[in-house]
């Protein structure tokens, strides 16, 4: 296994101050899941990192703070806590539910949603909540603070669009009251699969239609995103099984379009269509079949 | 290559062991401290073979920094049994003859620690999602969950 030195920032600012030095040199050591798979395979990734930055003492990247109009989640935590979370679990179910389904028991209590993001897979089971929950990352340097929106925060797989000095701070989700949220994932098996494909929607009812609603599919897009004109076509009429229907139909549309006709396209576009509109259903208390 | 010293708890032992900065729980628990209870399947967190109660939880030792554990508590199957005593959960795998090789067993006999550490009334289902990171080959799951089940009406009783 490569070489590598052992940094523990006791706080923030002195894990700024690492990044700062070491720059492309020093890598964040979350959860590790991923991190310590990439060192046993010698990943290319890695190949400039000479410290791995433990960040498990830094209180900032802790804790699950409820606003007036947002939710703040450190970026260690874990999944396990994010599942057990009861104000996730009141204000937004689907993130507590995709975070359930990640990897395994084992994995869920060191991997964190921070890890989760930063490590860029466009296959990542918690992308497509976050995405539809307007997610923006609090991202972190020497020099001050900005904030990216996860949707448009990966440069490309496995890279996130941060200078070699920052990192990741915290996840800030919009708190979603009174709408009703569903995940749905597909994934090879159903423990220690990442997703094949899945979606998150969330739905706002009022007087027997839906006022808003978000719609994100997982892993369809060579980055996540929401599908607006899918969203359009549902907002403001009664919920049916046709009508999600027709939303998922927009949705491969969507899909086709950004990414062309792939081999796989023939297989994708059925399954995005079925995930999409169960997902609505199952949100809306309708039938899924 | 840097070496450092690590301080933690071992099975309710605090140890005090010279590791190389980049080492894997897995290995230091194994090669160093000698704990050979602990096995690696595959390495990259998909088996569970190498499963330990780290703190409560049950973890994958083998994509966990063993640098990273500094003051915390680490349980390996070594530290089950108490004064020659099985725990409920050995003698409950023992009884229902759950094991076939027995590669896979410390893991599972792990994750089922954390759970009923945690929750000694689960369900079925709470007991296979707790032992879903952990992989059979021999294909004993059946004989597993239902030992565990056993296990669980010792714990409560405790």
């Amino acid at each position: 296994m490569q070489k590598l030195s052992y940094l523990k920032p006791e706080s923030l600012q002195q894990a700024l101050e690492y990044l700062n030095q070491y720059n492309a040199k020093v890598k964040p050591y979350a959860g590790g899941t991923d991190l310590m798979v990439q060192l046993r395979e010698g990943s290319s990734r890695l190949k400039d990192v000479e410290y791995l930055m433990d960040l498990q003492d830094i209180a900032e990247l802790r804790g699950i703070e409820v606003k007036d109009d947002c939710i703040s989640i450190g970026a260690m935590t874990s999944h396990t806590q994010v599942n057990e979370s009861e104000v996730l679990r009141r204000y937004v179910p689907f993130l507590s539910v995709a975070s359930s389904t990640v990897g395994s028991t084992q994995i869920r209590n060191k991997g964190t949603v921070g890890g989760n993001i930063c490590n860029a897979s466009p296959a990542a089971d918690t992308l497509s909540p976050f995405v539809s929950l307007n997610a923006r990352l609090t991202v972190v340097s020497v020099d001050g603070a900005r904030e990216v929106m996860v949707k448009d925060a990966m440069e490309k797989a496995g890279k996130l669009k941060l200078a070699a000095n920052e990192m990741v701070t915290r996840i800030v989700i919009d708190r979603l009251d009174g709408y009703e949220t569903a995940f749905i994932k597909l994934g090879r098996r159903k423990a220690l699969a990442i997703s094949r494909m899945n979606a998150a929607v969330a739905v706002k009812l009022e007087g027997g239609v839906i006022a808003d609603v978000r719609i994100a599919p997982g892993c369809v897009f060579a980055t996540p995103d929401r599908v607006e004109c899918a969203e359009a076509l549902v907002k403001g009429k009664a919920p049916s099984a046709a009508l999600f229907e027709e939303a998922g139909k927009a949705v491969s549309e969507e899909m086709i379009k950004r990414t062309g006709i792939r081999w796989s396209t023939e297989y994708k576009k059925p399954v995005v269509e079925a995930l999409v509109q169960r997902a609505l259903c199952r949100a809306c208390g309708l039938p899924e079949d | 290559m840097k070496k450092m010293t690590l301080n933690f708890f071992l099975n309710d032992e605090p140890v005090s062991l010279e590791i190389d900065e980049n080492a894997r729980l897995l290995d230091v628990i194994r090669d160093v401290a000698g704990l050979t209870g602990t096995k690696e399947g595959c390495g990259v967190g998909e088996c569970g073979a190498c499963t330990v109660v780290l703190e409560g939880e049950s973890v994958d030792s083998c994509i966990v920094l063993a640098a990273s554990v500094e003051g915390k508590h680490v349980m390996t199957v070594e530290g089950l049994s108490k004064s020659g005593q099985l725990d409920p959960i050995q003698q409950a795998v023992l009884d229902h003859h759950a094991l076939q090789c027995g590669f896979c067993t410390p893991g599972f006999l792990m994750s089922a620690k954390a759970l009923l550490d945690k929750n000694s009334n689960p369900t079925r289902d709470e007991i296979k999602m707790a032992i879903a990171g952990n992989l059979c080959r021999c294909t004993g799951y059946q004989q597993l969950v239902e030992a565990f089940e056993d296990a669980a009406k010792q714990y409560q009783a405790r």
